[in-house]
């Protein structure tokens, strides 16, 4: 009996034993697991703001290149042209409208036909074939464009809503061709309507590949539901965003017919959209933020289609300047940009390239100064969709899920009700990671994130060598730790725990310190470049999109090709811009061995996708199959 | 839980040496700390520590809940008891509101480095063998999930899911060296 007893226990006792120590071992295994997801996240998030920061450089390689051009004498590249040129259509409304209309959509065509005006049929089509991946034909897109562009002209800046008439208002953040996250919305909050009011507060399109669909089905609810459908304008809905970004690509590549009027006429729509709206005169919903210049009188004034952030930026208007013009260029830039911050104060906003950091006195000052007791905007992602700051007088609304990769995030909407209490609504789109679990999902975040990281490194690799070879003066090849992060951090300008990330970086060797060459090991060039130097190559590893960007802008029509002559012009400024010493006969060496049938235009898509870097792991992966 | 045994009323003074209970811990006292780790340790565990800064305003502090995350994540495994006497046993309210910083958390990290029986690979696969009935490598899962909900420190029902998420075979077993594998490699 006794003996019983005692094993008994002695089982009971090894039991609690074993518990404890597996218990010990998973939670010391999912906090090291969140470490991994916190940083992950990081790394995202500024990357995405030094991207952001890159289009910063572009603005001011294009007013490099307006001052340098006068000085070829008429030989350079037409790019001014080319930027300032908006849409130069000679063809009256009428005569548009009717073009439209008699535009031939074939029989084969299963796709909606909408009729105009429309209707929820029209609506409802749309969702279906949207959900069945089909594309609306071009003719439809171009009369929807059509009679968006004519509805919003009569719209003004800044829309005050009411919540006596419906229940609810339904406040939705950045969408970024998130087509998923549309459809989930409406799933669980229900269709547009009457009853069922919606505000999406801009970014509706770029990152995402269905931005078209986005919105295409924005604008069809606006123009079935005027009064109860509001869009503000978001810094995406801009054309030289979209370049980068991927939208125009996107249009480009579905339709192939109509794409660049399609473009066209996107063009005057997003920059007719409205900048503001205010619910019940006490909720400000703008996409960016405000500044310590905010003023919705004045804001109300703006003749705002005339303005066209980017490019203002650095378009010397002709001299003198009217100061009106300027002031509201900076009122839209400000709505459109800004973050907030912690601290007081409003300061420039330099990693965007425009708008304001502003503080918490910036916001109570403007509440004050308009009756206002919130404000809610979109513009950054958050973890958990939304996001409190400024002792909750300002709310972030994100509303694409899953934005920087499968599981990075959640998006969210609001609903707000006459009392003014915003109640939050969080979800979060799972086509195959309902399939994968905790650890995966961190684990394929991680992934892509440590990806996107060793392409920086990469790409600044000249520099960054140069800078760890200042540490090593025995020419080792090793640095210790702390050299390293140093050098790491202020040569990619990226705030991350870079002593964390080593581990994932680079090699230790065997007296601990750091090998640093080892941080370049993991990538290498795509495809056989074209001859250039290993100085030129990294140049163009680093500043691929903004080429892409530019050279996009040329091909005013979109054939991907341009001529010899303006790749070199362009080239050569871009590379004077940046410092980088190239010779003439590099250049021209280059450009004719990438003319590759000889007929004197180049097709640069070919020419930029060779300078996309590989991952040997990734590589090393696909052949193990 | 096993039910605490019952004290039979002893006439005899004769003390009898306290068991199972443990013996009473002194409070803990970060001032009695000797701090061993090198430079290079210091500077990994502020870079780590940064990371789990929610403040607002980058003050290098992290709240009480977050000490025992950030020690795992640095690669200590203790049990919440551990945790909860260095940081002096804190009530529950308090978890998320009290904070401490880099320098407060120093001390406490070391003490929990220095313990001894941090529990290898192969006591970790001893402890799941107790659960191996027959012998062969495995256990049920089923019955691992009742243990690890009732027994030592108790996990929640998420978590023990997540713990076991795509571990069972067909059969609900357990293969448990590949999971302790799985585990430690985390």
């Amino acid at each position: 009996m006794r003996i019983n007893c005692s094993n008994r226990t002695s089982l009971k006792g090894r039991s609690m034993k074993a518990a404890i120590l597996i218990q010990r071992w998973y939670r010391r295994y999912v906090a090291h697991l969140e470490m991994r997801r916190r940083y992950t996240w990081n790394i995202f998030q500024s990357i995405e703001y030094a991207g952001e920061q890159d289009q910063l450089q572009l603005s001011s390689f294009f007013s490099f290149m307006l001052d340098n051009v006068t000085q070829m004498n008429g030989n350079g590249p037409d790019l001014i042209s080319h930027l300032l040129d908006s849409v130069v259509d000679p063809l009256t409304e009428e005569v548009r409208q009717l073009k439209y209309e008699q535009i031939v959509v074939s029989e084969s065509y299963s796709g909606p036909r909408l009729s105009f005006p429309l209707s929820v049929t029209d609506t409802n089509a749309l969702l279906s074939a949207f959900k069945e991946e089909q594309t609306l034909h071009g003719k439809y897109v171009l009369q929807l464009l059509y009679e968006t562009k004519k509805f919003l002209k009569q719209m003004p800046n800044v829309i005050y809503l009411s919540t006596s008439y419906a229940k609810e208002i339904t406040i939705c953040g950045d969408l970024h061709g998130s087509l998923d996250d549309l459809l989930l919305i409406f799933y669980k909050n229900g269709l547009p309507s009457a009853e069922n009011p919606y505000i999406f507060n801009g970014d509706f399109v770029d990152r995402g590949k269905k931005s078209t669909e986005i919105i295409i089905i924005l604008f069809a609810f606006l123009l079935l539901y005027p009064d109860h459908m509001h869009l503000n304008r978001g810094n995406h809905e801009d054309h030289i965003m979209n370049l980068r970004y991927g939208f125009t690509k996107e249009v480009m590549q579905k339709y192939k017919t109509h794409g660049r009027e399609i473009l066209q006429l996107l063009q005057d729509v997003f920059s007719l959209l409205p900048l503001a709206t205010v619910i019940d005169n006490k909720v400000l919903i703008v996409h960016g933020g405000i500044s310590d210049k905010t003023d919705l009188d004045f804001l109300s004034t703006v003749e705002r289609h005339k303005v066209v952030p980017f490019l203002d930026s650095f378009v010397s208007l002709e001299p003198p300047e009217p100061p009106r013009e300027e002031l509201e260029w900076q009122q839209v830039v400000d709505i459109l940009w800004s973050d907030p911050k912690n601290q007081n104060g409003c300061s420039l906003n330099s990693f965007r390239g425009g708008g304001c950091y502003f503080g918490p006195d910036v916001t109570q000052a403007l509440l004050q100064k308009h009756d206002l007791c919130l404000l809610i905007r979109s513009h950054e992602c958050k973890q958990e969709g939304y996001e409190l700051c400024h002792n909750g007088q300002v709310i972030t609304i994100f509303s694409a899920s899953n934005y920087y990769e499968e599981g990075s995030n959640r998006g969210a909407y609001i609903k707000l009700g006459p009392e003014l209490v915003p109640r939050f609504f969080q979800y979060q789109v799972s086509r195959s990671t309902r399939k994968l679990t905790l650890h995966q999902r961190v684990r394929v975040a991680e992934g892509s994130a440590l990806r996107a990281l060793k392409e920086k490194l990469y790409a600044q690799r000249s520099e960054l060598m140069a800078a760890f070879q200042q540490y090593d003066i025995d020419n080792t090849g090793r640095i210790s730790t702390s050299e390293w992060a140093q050098v790491v951090e202020s040569v990619l300008r990226l705030d991350l725990p870079w002593r964390t990330l080593r581990p994932r970086l680079a090699r230790l060797s065997a007296d601990g310190n750091v090998e640093y060459g080892s941080c370049f090991e993991d990538i290498s060039p795509g495809e056989p470049i074209p001859p250039v130097t290993p100085n030129l190559a990294e140049t163009l590893y680093r500043y691929r999109t903004d080429l892409e960007i530019i050279f996009n802008i040329i091909d005013k029509d979109h054939s991907g090709q341009i001529s010899i002559e303006e790749f070199r012009q362009t080239w050569k400024l871009f590379t004077s811009h940046l410092g980088v010493a190239v010779n003439d006969q590099t250049i021209d060496d280059m450009a004719r061995s990438i003319d590759f049938n000889k007929d004197g235009s180049i097709d640069f898509n070919e020419f930029l996708e060779a300078f996309r870097v590989v991952h040997k792991l990734d590589v090393k992966e696909q052949q193990q199959g | 839980m096993a039910p605490k045994k019952k004290e039979e009323p002893k006439p005899a003074p004769a003390p009898k040496p306290p068991e199972p209970e443990p013996p009473k811990e002194p409070e803990f006292n970060p001032a009695e700390v000797k701090l061993e780790f090198t430079a290079e340790q210091i500077e990994d565990f502020k870079d780590a520590f940064q990371l789990f800064d929610r403040t607002p305003t980058n003050e290098m502090k992290i709240t009480y809940a977050q000490c025992g995350d950030l020690i795992r994540a640095l690669g200590q495994n203790p049990t919440n008891a551990e945790v909860m006497h260095v940081l002096g046993k804190p009530k529950a309210e308090e978890m998320q509101v009290k904070m401490l910083d880099f320098e407060q958390f120093l001390p406490i990290h070391q003490h929990i480095c220095k313990a001894k029986d941090r529990g290898t690979f192969e006591d970790f696969v001893e402890g799941l063998r107790v659960f191996d009935k027959e012998g062969n490598g495995t256990v049920m899962g089923a019955e691992l999930r009742h243990v690890l909900a009732t027994l030592g420190e108790k996990m929640k029902e998420d978590e023990v899911e997540q713990l076991m998420a795509g571990q069972e075979d067909a059969n609900g077993c357990i293969n448990y060296e590949a999971f302790v594998k799985h585990i430690m490699a985390g």
